[in-house]
């Protein structure tokens, strides 16, 4: 009873505002996306090159590549290699935030 | 956005190469001497770069048709500084220039300089002018995160405007304004919400193991037990 006391007291504010925070863009993303023609989950640098080609008045084939670079074969294999390194991300976060929690609870 | 290969002249990606590298290579010898002093800093090192990891994989379309994504930047240039960070940005950027085609080689340099370089360089400014005045913790932590970020796609604009190999308009003022329009502009929403996200996240890192962050100096020990204590309530 008395855990749950202290649970109830503490203070959630930052939690509140992140889930706000979260919320508003995702809202922001949905309405981009359905109000941007063309608009999709694609590469950062993809649409950005198109815009700067298009403005500058050359298309992206213009543009060579210095030295040369492996593209992914498909928008797949390029959304899968940003889940893993997304997933490096996620299991470096979560294994150290398990091992501090280890350390804790040992305390 | 990472400045695509073959978008800048052969001598800025030079130039930004020569930048970039000296920095990298003092974040390498700061980051030795750290360890070596304390290595509990290697965790705190993989929550911090694990959310550059994170965070720069998160593509968000913006109203402008272009996409954009948070740096993440702005934990490690507080806990590191922007040395240390630059080395965390050149590996993640390495990694998307090599098996995403996002960024380029060529490119490498330029986009050091601005998520792990200048961006945190940024927010590491605003974290000591703040560090020892009346301002609360998580507001400093939500101010260098969100201008660390910001000020990354407001560098990418300038590097833009200074060495596109096609610029957008005839000069180099009017390019930048044009790129900081298409890029920085839609990256405020994004770096307010990175901003609350990661002060969330730092409040937890006091939760779980404040002693760490004592003894690498970030914050003293008072204003890290008034911290703890105001995340935990009455």
């Amino acid at each position: 009873m008395r855990q749950r006391g202290k649970l109830m007291a503490r203070n959630y504010n930052l939690e509140i505002l992140a889930v706000i925070a979260i919320a508003a863009l995702c809202i922001l993303f949905l309405y981009t996306s359905i109000t941007t023609k063309n608009a999709g989950f694609v590469g950062t640098d993809d649409i950005a090159a198109a815009k700067i080609s298009g403005s500058s008045g050359n298309s992206s084939e213009q543009i060579q590549p210095l030295i040369p670079q492996w593209v992914p074969p498909s928008a797949e294999i390029e959304s899968t290699l940003f889940g893993l390194q997304a997933a490096i991300g996620g299991m470096l976060i979560g294994g150290v935030f398990g091992y501090w929690i280890g350390q804790k609870k040992k305390v | 956005m990472h400045i695509m290969e073959g978008f800048l002249s052969p001598q800025w990606c030079i130039i930004w190469w020569i930048i970039a590298l000296p920095c990298v290579i003092f974040g390498i010898y700061r980051l030795k001497q750290i360890t070596s002093a304390d290595r509990e800093a290697l965790p705190l090192l993989g929550v911090t770069g694990g959310f550059i990891f994170l965070l720069s994989s998160l593509k968000v379309p913006t109203p402008f048709g272009s996409t954009t994504h948070p740096t993440g930047t702005g934990l490690s240039a507080i806990c590191f500084g922007p040395w240390v960070t630059s080395i965390v940005c050149i590996i993640v950027l390495l990694f998307q220039a090599l098996f995403l085609a996002h960024g380029g080689l060529s490119t490498l340099g330029a986009n050091t300089v601005s998520m792990g370089i200048i961006g945190p360089l940024v927010g590491y400014t605003i974290y000591r002018l703040l560090k020892n005045t009346s301002v609360g913790i998580y507001t400093t932590v939500f101010l260098v995160t969100a201008f660390a970020d910001l000020s990354t796609y407001v560098v990418t604009s300038f590097q833009l405007a200074l060495g596109a190999v096609h610029p957008v308009t005839g000069d180099v003022v009017s390019s930048f304004i044009w790129y900081l329009g298409v890029f920085a502009l839609t990256q405020i929403p994004i770096a307010i919400a990175e901003g609350i996200v990661l002060a969330l996240i730092f409040k937890y890192i006091i939760q779980l193991k404040p002693d760490i962050l004592i003894r690498l100096k970030i914050f003293s020990e008072e204003t890290i037990n008034a911290a703890k204590r105001e995340a935990d309530g009455p």
